[in-house]
């Protein structure tokens, strides 16, 4: 098989196994439509305060789901004593790597795009000319909260306390993504051009760079045992 | 501008305290690994 | 050899002390109070260079597995936690009479805070991990990352606290530093330096012992 199959046969299994259960879409929709309730609560009168933490609330929701999702990444193979079949995998692990980001990335633009949906809706949201924009440096971020969060995954998956230990590995770690992120989102919700956030935009590409190059250069090790 | 000798002081006093703790553990490491060890 | 390094650590902190007490004079602007300076600056030097330690050592575990690589990368990371932790309290102290607050969120602070937990997140996988071997490929991954981090860190957070927003009042150290007081941030640097190094190695061999200990 070659690589690109290989990874490709991971993500499949991956998005089969979720479009059959939705276990985690179904976790990952209902914790944002919690999330959108409790800020409504908080800051629904006050118009103007909402709409200056809007940026920072909507990636609150992106890197919480984020946090819930890629957590799970390697839960079916725990929970089914498939890990070792992962170790005994011939060739490449980063192609398994590369599967499991593909499927999380997936999973997570779903998640996002509805999201993104239910703020524009509820809080009431005028997208429109900052729409491309806003695309792309939630495509960056995510790219950047998965490949970091699909690497933790596999090193806590067969950790004692993993639930715990993920996020406090990935949130730290995601803190310039996040500052990147939230800060461009919020020139362009307020209409400013793409160009006055090169320089996040700039950040965000290096952060990508840099994760999955880390991410596709360890992964073996990880998986060894 | 007031010299504030008791930020100064509680400075230097905290640094010590982390660095000799930090000593210390290393010192309590050690003896329980020799305790360790003559038990065999 | 460490514990000739510690004899040499415990010289050079006295030396520090003397430079940062008696030869440094009393700074013009800030009063003695700047004298916490020759703690919190060197501190972060060393954590720093501990850090670049623990990641050369992390990648040399990866590339030739030896058990050696891996415990300096733990002690290092390790000891540079200690440092940061100091650095970041002694800043807080210092904060307070300076700008009026234990805390604020400027571009060094935070960026520092968060390359803390990070650290912190490193000792703690270390610390959930029973097999030592697993322990050691997994935590030079993490230290990886997180070093190659840093620098992400640091740019993110200075641009979020400069770019349309006036430079902060008080800046620690200016570009015109005296040059007594340059010299009195060098000899703590060298003596903490020291200290670091006495830590390292203390902190590997211990390590080494716990693992025989174990076996």
């Amino acid at each position: 098989m070659t690589y690109a199959r290989r990874a490709l046969t991971v993500a499949w299994k991956d998005l089969v196994v979720e479009r059959r259960s939705k276990e985690t879409l179904n976790a990952l929709l209902f914790f944002s439509l919690a999330l959108l309730f409790v800020f409504q609560f908080a800051l629904g009168p006050d118009r103007e305060r909402l709409a200056a933490v809007l940026p920072g609330l909507l990636w609150l929701g992106f890197i919480l789901s984020g946090v819930l999702g890629l957590g799970r990444a390697f839960l079916v193979e725990r929970e089914n004593d498939c890990w070792e079949a992962l170790l005994l995998t011939p060739g490449d692990k980063s192609a398994i790597y590369l599967g499991k980001l593909a499927g999380s990335l997936v999973l997570m633009a779903v998640v996002e795009t509805l999201v993104l949906a239910l703020f524009v809706l509820f809080f009431n949201v005028d997208l429109g000319p900052a729409l491309p924009g806003l695309a792309l440096v939630i495509g960056l971020g995510t790219v950047a909260i998965a490949a970091v969060g699909t690497l933790f995954a596999a090193m806590t998956a067969q950790v004692r306390a993993r639930e715990l230990l993920f996020p406090v590995l990935l949130l730290p770690v995601l803190v310039p993504v996040l500052l990147g992120t939230v800060k461009a989102t919020e020139a362009l919700l307020l209409g400013e051009p793409l160009a006055s956030v090169a320089h996040w935009l700039k950040l965000l590409v290096a952060a990508d760079v840099v994760y999955l190059a880390i991410g596709l250069l360890t992964f073996d090790f990880i998986l060894e045992g | 501008m007031p010299d504030n000798w008791t930020f100064v002081a509680a400075a230097y006093g905290l640094a010590a305290l982390v660095f000799g703790g930090y000593w210390l553990r290393l010192g309590r490491i050690d003896r329980e690994l020799a305790a360790v060890r003559t038990e065999r | 050899m460490t514990t000739l390094l510690g004899w040499l650590a415990g010289l050079g902190l006295v030396a520090g002390l003397v430079m940062g007490f008696g030869v440094a004079p009393r700074e013009v602007t800030q009063g003695n109070v700047q004298r916490i300076m020759y703690l919190h600056v060197p501190a972060v030097w060393v954590a720093y260079l501990t850090f670049t330690v623990g990641f050369a050592a992390s990648i040399a575990y990866l590339a030739g597995r030896r058990p050696g690589a891996d415990r300096l990368a733990h002690a290092a990371c390790e000891v540079g936690t200690v440092f940061l932790g100091v650095n970041i309290a002694t800043g807080a102290i210092w904060g307070k009479p300076t700008w009026g607050t234990w805390w604020t969120w400027d571009a060094r602070l935070t960026s520092v805070a968060v390359v803390f937990v990070m650290f912190l997140a490193y000792l703690l996988l270390r610390g959930a991990i029973e097999d030592r071997e697993r322990g050691a490929r997994y935590g030079a991954v993490l230290s990886i990352v997180a070093a190659l981090n840093i620098p992400l860190v640091h740019f993110s957070v200075y641009w979020w606290r400069t770019l349309h927003q006036p430079p902060s009042l008080l800046k620690p150290g200016s570009s015109t530093m005296p040059r007594v007081i340059l010299t009195a941030l060098l000899v703590n640097f060298a003596a903490q330096a020291l200290l670091g190094a006495y830590f390292v190695a203390r902190r590997a061999r211990l390590l080494a012992a716990e693992e025989e200990a174990i076996a």
